[in-house]
């Protein structure tokens, strides 16, 4: 059973990990400020989903893995909230002179 | 609405119904070890007043819309990250990027503020202005996408967890 956990861990965590390597490869190939961030903020966040959905398995406790799912929750947070305020300063600086 | 009064709005047990919730993730994400609580106390403290300010009462949330709109979240999440990737890694990098406008059916204030939060985590969107009348620019990062039709269907999900009665932000 620990070995098929293991699995699950290993195969989650390195999707998640390519998850962030896309985000890392649009961040640097997508042509503008804006699409950029949908890079960053969408890759990233299904990314972290998936490493936190594999470490889920090894958690010592419920409360770790409650901890896990609080962290991937703040960073969605943290994430929508941020990509919101920089959109919004991008595109106020396009539209003022 | 200033944050006195939108305090006062709030009934008692609400307010430490919040205080409780955020004391209870301080605990998860701190433990329970008996020193920290004092901060852990304080600090939900400090969130409930900020609470107050952010999200101020006269609404009501719909459980079953909670449940559903989080269900379409994490599937919609799944393919905006995805759709990112597949973009990221091809050759050329597969985007027709711009800008398109839409009238939001969403209560102006912190209703259509969370919405469009939400949308930007949702595939292909990122709302970069709101007006006071609703409307929505977005930023897409194809346009030969079908916008409008997904930007309503986001919306028809978000208006789920609102409740009956609509939120006036």
């Amino acid at each position: 059973m620990s070995a098929v956990l293991g699995i699950v861990t290993i195969v989650l965590v390195t999707a998640g990990a390519v998850l962030f390597l896309a985000g890392t490869l649009g961040l640097l190939r997508f042509p503008d400020t804006l699409s950029r961030l949908h890079a960053i903020s969408k890759a990233d966040n299904l990314g972290l989903g998936l490493i936190v959905l594999g470490l889920l398995p090894q958690a010592a406790s419920v409360t770790g893995g409650l901890k896990l799912i609080c962290v991937w929750l703040l960073a969605q947070l943290s994430a929508a909230t941020a990509s919101q305020l920089l959109g919004r300063a991008v595109y106020r600086g396009r539209r003022e002179p | 609405m200033t944050g006195a009064a939108a305090a006062d709005d709030l009934p008692l047990t609400a307010l430490l119904g919040r205080g409780l919730c955020l004391l209870l993730l301080w605990v998860v994400m701190i433990g329970p070890a008996p020193a920290d609580l004092p901060f852990g106390l304080v600090a939900s403290a400090a969130g409930v007043w900020a609470s107050t300010r952010l999200w101020p009462g006269g609404g009501t949330l719909s459980l079953s819309g909670i449940v559903r709109f989080t269900l379409r979240f994490l599937a919609q999440s799944v393919v905006a990250g995805l759709d990112v990737a597949r973009r990221a890694f091809a050759g050329e990098p597969d985007l027709r990027p711009g800008f398109a406008t839409c009238r939001s059916t969403i209560p102006v204030g912190l209703a259509l503020d969370s919405a469009c939060a939400v949308m930007s985590l949702q595939p292909g969107k990122l709302p970069v202005s709101a007006e006071a009348d609703g409307t929505l620019h977005i930023h897409c990062l194809d346009l030969r996408e079908a916008i409008g039709a997904q930007v309503a269907a986001d919306e028809a999900a978000f208006r789920r967890i609102l409740g009956p009665e609509p939120r006036h932000g």
